[in-house]
């Protein structure tokens, strides 16, 4: 059934949907309204969960941990600076095997400090062992929830998982979103079922101390499960769409690909404005593409190669840069492409939630055909 | 009771005996045992 | 309910020092536990040597995440736990420096939540598995590698943290202090503890061979001196109302010190009358407050003749 509603709400509908057994929760701008609307569920029994107020986001995501070492599913919901404090936890739940799904509402990190939208939290955890999901408008950011928890928790994966949309651009937005009944959702994503957990009939040890001897094979099995993910992203991705309508068994999605002699590469709500430069672009007789990526983690590495074989030269829009280097999103989409000789330029774009419009797509595209790229762009004037 | 490792089990006879595959020799069953009836022995390679 | 002393949930085959205290501690806690039970354990010494992957000691089932948010992941279990409806005790084991210090987050927010589980200190009042490193719960003039006793300093220069205290203030409706040289007094504080509804809080006093210096067989009786000098007070809090109190014929605080090497820079070169006794008049404190002071009747003086 369509809803016209605020992307944080779609998402918490979304998230009421999965019936999370245990959800904690701690505020952080731009998030608030999702954990708000469901402590609300929770208040009017609407959703029958445990609801956590933690007193710091390194509780929260510790207490999801514990919930789901004993069997239960959970949730919780962040971005930037909570996320950060997560670091450690991050890393230790994905190393123990256990599945939840996070929402991350994709913010600027300090210092300096900004409640504004970009995308260096998330991409700082890509090395976390979570599965990464970057959603274009709230249907999506809705949507990969459900396809998240199904992947996470099935027993070939048993990883979490990180649904990222962009804070204020989506979050705060009104769109037109399908929310299936409650029904549906049950008929796709059924109970959590652990492989192991914390259970006085059948004792287990989690998180042990593991020497030399034993350690990298924990590290390698983790790195077979996220890469198996990729069969059961397609699967349930492709269920998805036969039952929604909306199949999400691509980790990529091209848009005006034929013929393209620029393609430009991003992630997130950003391709919508792209999308819509290329219209004009192409009205103008211009032969540009994106792809946009929606899997980040495991990276489509394979399928970004293929996508991408028939172009003269690739323009990555990256809203996070490694310092030091250059944004994460190129500098995976060069190993893609190594060895076709094809050049990848590199464009820092929206930090901050620096604007970014149709006419900065066009000029990109233009800095790109001249070689002009690994830069920062849109920057004030006088400033480097 | 005492024992850190839990290595000390009742015997049929109802005498205590360690289990010398864990044990540690740090004789804290020695030092607490009431009946005062445990020794300590120094095992020489 | 009875304690089944048999009962062993807490295996052999660790690699602990010979006469660790909190593996003592631990393999008591778990008598007093019972299996139903689920345990979250912080990083520190016990976590590592009971659970060599692919070898563990623990026979209930058992989580270890990160050094500081045990009280976190807990709180989570617990959770889960009654979504769930099961029945599982959730017991929570860190030691000092987990909980006194990069722990003190968690377990704040974990107690004002007033979730239904026990927390466990094993206090052995230092960072020991890193080495021997001072925490907040390292006595007054206590030597570490952090606060070590030097030309210019007579070791650590803060008196213990007060965390039973804390976490009463945070409501909890049941709060003692136990040490692993009174093992029946543990373990029947162990199980109140874990019947009690809400939050509960049990510091055990721990004493290390290794880090504190004195020989293994010697846990027992360096614990009793602690107890018997007033400088560990042993009392049952119900509710915020102090209802049980061990008391004692006080030793004076120089008998406890003496037979640990950590304090040995108090007696050589010389004596250091100045520090001995701010520690005496810590341990008098404690009496005072407490009331820990048995007072023995004077023998009747012999006439003159």
């Amino acid at each position: 059934m369509m809803h016209f509603i605020e992307g944080s709400i779609a998402v918490a509908q979304a998230v009421r949907l999965c019936r999370p057994d245990v959800v904690s929760a701690y505020p952080i701008t731009p998030q608030t309204h999702i954990v708000e609307a469901l402590a609300e569920m929770v208040a009017d029994c609407a959703l029958d969960a445990e609801y956590m107020t933690v007193e710091s986001e390194f509780s929260a995501l510790s207490a999801c941990l514990g919930a789901v070492a004993a069997g239960s599913r959970a949730y919780s919901a962040t971005t930037s600076q909570g996320l950060f404090l997560m670091f450690e936890v991050c890393f230790n739940l994905a190393g123990m095997r256990l599945p939840m799904v996070m929402t991350v509402a994709n913010r600027a990190i300090s210092a300096p400090i900004s409640i504004w939208n970009d995308q260096q939290d998330s991409i700082s955890l890509r090395d976390s062992g979570w599965l990464q999901f970057y959603a274009e408008d709230n249907q999506e950011a809705a949507d990969l929830h459900y396809l998240a928890y199904k992947v996470a928790e099935d027993h070939r994966v048993l990883l979490p998982a990180m649904v990222c949309f962009d804070g204020f651009i989506l979050t705060h937005t009104y769109e037109p979103v399908d929310m299936p009944t409650q029904e549906e959702v049950d008929a796709y994503l059924p109970k959590f079922i652990p492989l192991a957990r914390l259970d006085a009939q059948d004792p287990i040890s989690f998180g042990m101390l593991a020497n030399p001897d034993y350690y990298m094979e924990f590290r390698y099995s983790n790195d077979q499960a996220i890469h198996r993910s990729k069969e059961k992203i397609r699967e349930y991705g492709k269920e998805f769409g036969a039952k929604f309508g909306r199949d999400y068994s691509a980790f990529v999605e091209g848009y005006a690909l034929e013929g393209a002699e620029t393609v430009l590469v991003a992630m997130g709500s950003i391709c919508g404005t792209v999308k819509e430069a290329i219209d004009e672009m192409r009205a103008a007789g211009k032969k540009v593409g994106l792809l946009k990526i929606r899997v980040y983690r495991p990276f489509p590495v394979e399928e970004v190669a293929a996508a991408l074989k028939g172009a003269k030269r690739i323009a990555v829009l990256d809203k996070n840069i490694s310092l030091g280097s250059k944004g994460a999103v190129a500098l995976e989409v060069k190993d893609a492409l190594y060895g076709s000789g094809i050049p990848v330029l590199d464009y820092i774009v929206g930090l901050g939630q620096r604007d970014i419009r149709k006419r900065d797509v066009a000029r990109i595209v233009e800095l790109a055909e001249k070689g002009e790229g690994d830069l920062f762009y849109g920057l004030r004037e006088g400033v480097a | 009771m005492v024992c850190p490792e839990g290595c000390i089990v009742e015997q049929e006879d109802e005498f205590f005996i360690p289990d010398y595959d864990y044990c540690k020799g740090c004789g804290l069953c020695a030092g607490e045992c009431p009946a005062e009836d445990i020794e300590m022995t120094k095992e020489e390679k | 309910m009875a304690i089944d002393k048999t009962l062993e949930l807490f295996d052999c085959g660790h690699r602990a020092c010979g006469g660790c205290g909190p593996a003592l501690a631990a393999r008591l806690i778990l008598k007093a536990a019972g299996p139903n039970t689920i345990v979250v354990s912080a990083t520190g010494c016990l976590e590592v040597f009971s659970t060599p992957y692919p070898e563990t000691v623990w026979k209930v089932p058992w989580i270890h995440s990160l050094f500081e948010n045990q009280a976190a992941v807990g709180s989570g279990i617990e959770a889960a736990l009654k979504k769930q409806g099961r029945k599982e005790k959730v017991v929570v084991i860190g030691g000092d420096g987990a909980t006194f210090d990069i722990g003190m987050l968690c377990i704040s927010g974990a107690f004002e939540r007033g979730h239904d589980f026990t927390y466990i200190c094993l206090d052995n009042e230092a960072y020991m598995n890193t080495g021997i490193q001072r925490s907040g719960a390292t006595p007054l003039d206590a030597h570490t590698t952090t606060s070590p006793a030097g030309k210019c300093s007579t070791g650590n220069r803060r008196p213990k943290k007060d965390m039973p205290a804390i976490l009463a203030a945070h409501g909890a409706p049941y709060v003692a202090t136990t040490s692993l040289a009174y093992p029946n007094d543990l373990m029947q504080k162990v199980e109140r503890a874990i019947d009690v509804k809400g939050p509960s809080y049990v510091q055990v006093h721990s004493p290390c061979a290794t880090g504190w210096g004195f020989e293994g067989d010697r846990t027992m009786v360096v614990g009793k001196l602690a107890v018997e000098t007033g400088l560990v007070v042993l009392f049952e809090q119900t509710d915020g109302v102090i209802t049980k109190v061990k008391k004692v014929v006080r030793k004076p605080v120089e008998e406890y010190l003496k037979v640990q090497k950590r304090f040995a820079h108090l007696f050589k070169p010389q004596r250091n009358d100045t520090e001995i006794a701010r520690i005496q008049a810590i341990a008098d404190a404690n009496a005072a407050k407490f009331g820990i002071d048995i007072k023995l009747k004077k023998p009747a003086e012999k006439p003159q003749a």
